[in-house]
């Protein structure tokens, strides 16, 4: 290996190896929080509605947390490790080093997507042998994800980055991240929401993301899948510049 | 070629103020060099400036030959740095903050391996190596900032008051292994608020006020500078506290033996 890749291959398993040490917070409180999830939406709420345009609503609503399982994780992981490192004057070992700004900011950033990744994964297989979910369109389906996942790894180092306190980030995830997921149709279909919150949920870009990811598992759409994966594309290469260009001017990383 | 050659440099922070007002310093290879200040005078801003921790406004930065802005790769391999805080992580090992920190300077895994056992036993880690550091004493973090800074093998080591406060043991251990890196051929840059630490163990020392080197030399050159008889004076006498030095502190009468 090369020095570069020396180096690179360190900042990416310190990331990861932080949340690994911390497992029962890091994997197992979003795996049991899912798995809570699906339980009542799918075998209590399931039991009611039956179906949701006739695909299982269990079935349904999966995918949606399978998408929110990797997006939070992801967000919660990179913007609570780049504060918590900045708080503790540790991020410096790394800034000081002879890491480029894009190696610094990738390294961070695939903290997150791996966490994300884990857990999503970990759903998947316990959905696929529990409930039987289908995977229809892999080809739509792993690129969502995989752009989904990055898009809040970025997502998650912007406002690491921003934050000031811890409350910076609490603020975030929980009145901007968590209302928009929730409000972005996992647990329901906008077309059945009166006017005007159906036409509102369309603003909602989460909306989108999921609808890429449920057409992926089982083939529902409410959305153009391939505007909305190239729009996702181009928000998630737009933040990754953006952090680049806050990584490259040192942006209150660097004095 | 020298092993630090800042020229004119300058930091102004966004809130104004100005850190550093054209800081001039050449440090030769194999110095060890003393950076004496008051609080707040810009020691620890011409530190962030030489590490990358601080991104200067003005005047430029070379460690052996690499501009540490165009070349930043190059000049930060051959830098060491040992902070003033204790800013190590938490969540790792004594091992893994060595072994990390080697890492992110690209050194081989076997490499790493050998050279976090042979500065786990100079700095008395060993048995703490798989302790979290946030269960160390202040002592032993002191020791593993230290050893972290060496890890890479660094032809510049910037130590930012390696010793204050530590007790006098660990003080004098620590001074031993600088004299002897340095004695290697190694690059010291030390700013210290211990007068007495910086007389026997720098060579060379520069006096730093309000953002500029205000007088540089031997101690000896600088008590002659200030017309004192020694190093403490002549800091004394640079910020403006003359009254303060012991050949002026009279015995009370009341109290004298």
């Amino acid at each position: 290996m090369s020095a570069a890749q020396i180096r690179f291959a360190t900042l990416w398993r310190r990331e990861v190896s932080r949340f690994m040490k911390i497992k029962k917070q890091t994997l197992g409180a979003p795996l049991l929080e899912t798995f809570l999830y699906i339980t009542i939406f799918g075998a209590a709420l399931g039991s009611r509605i039956k179906h949701l345009h006739g695909i299982d609503y269990v079935l349904f609503v999966i995918p949606g947390l399978i998408m929110m399982a990797w997006a939070t994780n992801a967000f919660s992981n990179n913007s609570s490790s780049i504060l918590q490192q900045k708080f503790q004057g540790a991020i410096q070992d790394q800034l000081s080093s002879p890491a480029s700004p894009a190696e610094l900011l990738l390294a961070f950033s695939l903290g997150g997507f791996m966490r994300g990744l884990i857990v999503a994964m970990l759903t998947f297989l316990v959905s696929v042998v529990l409930v039987g979910l289908p995977v229809d369109h892999a080809l739509v389906l792993i690129p969502s994800l995989f752009l989904v996942g990055f898009f809040f790894s970025q997502l998650g180092v912007l406002i690491g980055v921003r934050a000031e306190q811890f409350d910076d980030v609490a603020f975030a995830q929980t009145f901007v991240l968590q209302p928009l997921i929730f409000l972005g149709g996992v647990f329901y279909s906008a077309s059945l929401l009166p006017q005007p919150w159906e036409t509102l949920t369309r603003f909602d870009p989460i909306f989108y993301m999921i609808n890429l990811v449920r057409y992926g598992f089982v083939g529902f759409t409410e959305v153009n899948i391939w505007l909305s994966l190239l729009a996702l594309t181009g928000a998630t290469a737009a933040l990754f510049l953006i952090n680049l260009r806050l990584f490259s001017k040192g942006y209150r990383l660097r004095a | 070629m020298k092993a630090l050659d800042i020229q004119q440099l300058e930091k102004r922070y966004p809130t104004r103020v100005e850190a550093l007002r054209g800081v001039s310093l050449e440090i030769q290879p194999g110095e060890l060099f003393g950076l004496l200040g008051p609080n707040g005078a810009g020691k620890s801003t011409l530190i962030h400036c030489t590490t990358g921790l601080a991104q200067p406004t003005g005047g430029s930065i070379a460690i052996f030959g690499h501009d540490a802005i165009d070349n930043y790769a190059e000049a930060r391999q051959a830098v060491g740095l040992a902070p003033q805080e204790a800013n190590i992580d938490w969540f790792l090992t004594v091992e893994e903050t060595l072994d990390y920190h080697a890492g992110y300077f690209g050194m081989p895994r076997r490499e790493r391996r050998e050279r976090t056992k042979e500065l786990l036993e100079t700095f008395s880690l060993t048995e703490k190596r798989d302790e979290r550091t946030r269960t160390l004493s202040g002592g032993m973090k002191r020791r593993l900032i230290l050893a972290r800074a060496v890890m890479h093998r660094p032809q510049l080591l910037i130590l930012d008051e390696p010793t204050a406060g530590v007790d006098v043991e660990l003080r004098l251990e620590l001074w031993h292994y600088v004299q002897k890196i340095n004695q290697e051929g190694t690059t010291i840059l030390l700013t210290t608020h211990y007068l007495e630490e910086a007389e026997q163990l720098c060579d060379r020392i520069a006096f730093i006020a309000e953002g500029q080197i205000v007088a540089e030399g031997s101690s000896e050159e600088l008590a002659e500078r200030f017309e004192v008889p020694n190093l403490e004076d002549a800091y004394l006498a640079l910020v403006g506290r003359k009254e303060l030095s012991r050949s002026h502190i009279e015995l009370d009468p009341e109290v004298a033996p």
